[in-house]
């Protein structure tokens, strides 16, 4: 924020005084976000309005009209940022960043920089046209906490997140691996695989979404030509389709949307070490780096779509706690890595969580058990390895969830009416985060559960008692 | 009973010193579901009146009597399923009648204890103790529990707690 002159900050004139003794003094000059954020973050506004203007000029040939709303779009939306960046910025002061925002209601958030857990740059594609970038924050302890720096411009960016990280006594990220000089030669220098290639990944995704695909198809399809050969397919064109076929459909489209989607978040994928922390790049239209600190992986878990096992990729997702603890539609895990060959998934793996291996053999649940997954019987297991608990289920996706033992957080076991008769039980490991975070392992025989249990116990004290000691 | 249909916590390779909970837990317990059930009975003789004339509540109050006493003989029994153990390392606590199910929390990894007493509960002098980790959704209760005995458990879980401080 140095090359331009910043017009000189309002004093606060409305809203609660930071009387509070951790508010920064009033004339800490305040670090301002780039000009450009207010027209970004009204992004969809302004769209809305190009789209209003460009229907009224289309249909009422009423070019004069459409200059009106844009005009006005124009004028209302640059007075409003220009209030807005007023009251919006930051300031680093000692351990703590401090940020505001709000012209009505005003905010103030601190940010404990001792606590933070990653600092994670993203850079949407509407960013990303004008060179900016945007700062996700996120700090150990519960919901709320993360904050937001959006936007600024992308070096300055990185250099923020490298300050931040500094304060925060996590050994600064080497100064980026992106460096605009590098040679294209070395792209994939201080990278633990090479970059997944845009080819495989496509692949991947394709082989993936197929069975998918292909029976969502064969429903529709057969469901359509069934209904159509009894009832006449103009009945079925308009009632049934409308009434059951749409709402199908719309699912199925959505799903299409989500693989590509998620195509496009995970190509140009690239993930490398430094120090403690796993550094992951990655997006194809929207950037985003993510570092995910090793000491907080609380599992890692391997999935292995059915399509995938003749070419034996696998992909890689990390379990951090920091990633768990964000609000409840967050319990989404990292992709440490979208495909890779045996050997990557190793290195990836072990990366992750030190010594741990990538190939794990585990112990099918009793032949009794197998009329109640009479298909996923054979893929289901759980093993009790050197470094983790290991646990396998899946019929479509077939995941191994790998759980170190200093990670586990608690032990339960459950044993359901029929599960009794048959002396079967449930094993449960939970680690920190969120619901759907745990390592199952079903229908262990009933003897073998409880044993299993006591055993986790005592090696997640053994394990947790070599750590040396950290805070919460 | 089949050797099979053993609760799974008697299964336990070792030996696990069950404590008992408070004997008024079950008149605590068994109130409660009258009072949920003589809810549902309240709510549904609406119908049964305005459908039957006043046999419907004659209805209403049979229908209740019979499924608050089975609601009352299977709370009855649940109680009786209610158990926890102190270990070296960790606590255990069990329950459930048609599902079992067996907790074992780490003292390392525990982050919050509640006290908690409902209005039945406290006319009976009884709390509950309820033991939080960093998962969530891995409450840990330990229901029934005269005061003395759950402040004391409060405490020793509390200062195990802090002697073994365990990371995420």
């Amino acid at each position: 924020m140095s090359d331009e002159p910043a017009p000189p900050l309002a004093e606060a004139p409305l809203g609660p005084e930071p009387y509070a003794p951790t508010a920064p003094p009033q004339g800490l000059q305040r670090q301002r976000l780039h000009p450009l954020t207010p027209l970004l973050e009204s992004f969809r506004f302004l769209t809305a309005a190009a789209a209003a203007a460009g229907i009224q000029a289309f249909t009422s040939r009423n070019f004069l009209f459409a200059i009106y709303i844009a005009l006005a779009a124009a004028v209302v939306g640059g007075i409003a940022s220009l209030i807005a960046l007023q009251y919006r910025g930051f300031v680093i002061w000692g351990r703590e960043l401090h940020i505001y925002g709000g012209v009505f209601t005003r905010s103030h958030r601190t940010v404990p920089l001792d606590r933070l857990q990653s600092v994670d740059l993203v850079r949407p594609i509407r960013a990303r046209l004008f060179g900016l970038a945007q700062l996700n924050i996120e700090v150990a302890g519960g919901d709320g906490t993360d904050a937001r720096l959006a936007y600024l411009k992308a070096d300055r960016a990185l250099e923020l997140r490298a300050e931040l990280l500094a304060i925060a006594g996590r050994p600064a990220a080497a100064p980026e691996p992106e460096a605009p000089e590098g040679e294209p030669v070395d792209r994939d220098a201080g990278l633990l695989v090479p970059q997944v290639t845009v080819k495989r990944l496509a692949l991947a995704s394709l082989l993936e979404a197929l069975p998918v695909q292909i029976t969502a198809i064969l429903v529709l399809g057969t469901a359509f030509g069934v209904t159509g050969s009894i009832f006449g397919f103009s009945t079925v064109a308009t009632t049934l389709w409308v009434g059951f076929f749409a709402p199908a459909l719309l699912g199925y489209l959505q799903s299409t949307v989500a693989m590509v989607n998620r195509f496009l978040r995970n190509g140009r994928f690239r993930i490398g070490r430094d120090g403690g922390n796993l550094l992951i790049q990655r997006g194809l239209t929207d950037t985003s780096h993510e570092t995910v600190p090793v000491d907080r992986v609380t599992g890692v878990s391997f999935d292995e779509p059915v399509m995938w096992r003749s070419r034996r990729w696998r992909r890689v997702e990390v379990w951090t706690a920091a990633v768990a603890q964000q609000s409840a539609t967050a319990t989404r895990s990292t992709t440490a890595l979208p495909v890779g060959d045996p050997d990557q998934v190793a290195i990836v793996a072990a990366a992750a969580v030190p010594d741990l291996p990538s190939v794990f053999e585990t112990e099918r649940p009793p032949v009794r058990a197998r009329w109640r997954m009479p298909l996923a019987w054979k893929k289901t297991g759980a093993a009790l390895t050197d470094r983790a608990f290991v646990v396998r289920h899946g019929l479509w996706v077939n995941t191994h969830v790998a759980v170190p033992y200093a990670r586990i957080q608690s032990v339960k076991v459950t044993q359901g009416r029929i599960q009794r008769m048959q002396g079967l039980a449930t094993v449960r490991a939970l680690a920190a985060g969120g619901v759907g975070h745990d390592a199952v392992a079903y229908h262990r025989d009933a003897r073998e559960a409880v044993a299993m249990a006591a055993e986790l116990r005592d090696r997640a004290d053994a394990a947790a008692a070599l750590e040396r000691p950290r805070l919460s | 009973m089949s050797p099979k249909a053993t609760p799974v916590w008697d299964l336990w390779p070792g030996d696990l010193q069950w404590q008992p909970m408070s004997p008024q837990l079950r008149t605590v317990w068994v109130l409660r579901s009258l009072l949920n059930v003589l809810l549902l009975a309240i709510l549904a003789a609406v119908p049964l009146c305005i459908w039957l004339g006043w046999d419907g509540l004659l209805w209403a109050l049979g229908g209740y009597v019979v499924l608050a006493g089975l609601r009352a003989w299977a709370v009855a029994r649940t109680v009786r399923t209610w158990g926890y153990a102190e270990r070296e390392e960790d606590l255990v606590v069990r329950h459930g009648l048609l599902t079992r199910r067996l907790s074992i929390v780490p003292y390392g990894r525990i982050q919050l204890i509640d006290l908690s007493a409902g209005p039945i509960e406290r006319m009976f002098g009884l709390t509950t103790v309820q033991v939080r980790t960093a998962a969530l959704g891995s409450t840990t209760e330990v229901p029934g529990l005269d005061p003395p005995v759950a402040s004391a458990l409060r405490d020793r879980l509390a200062v195990r707690a802090a002697e073994v401080r365990e990371g995420l």
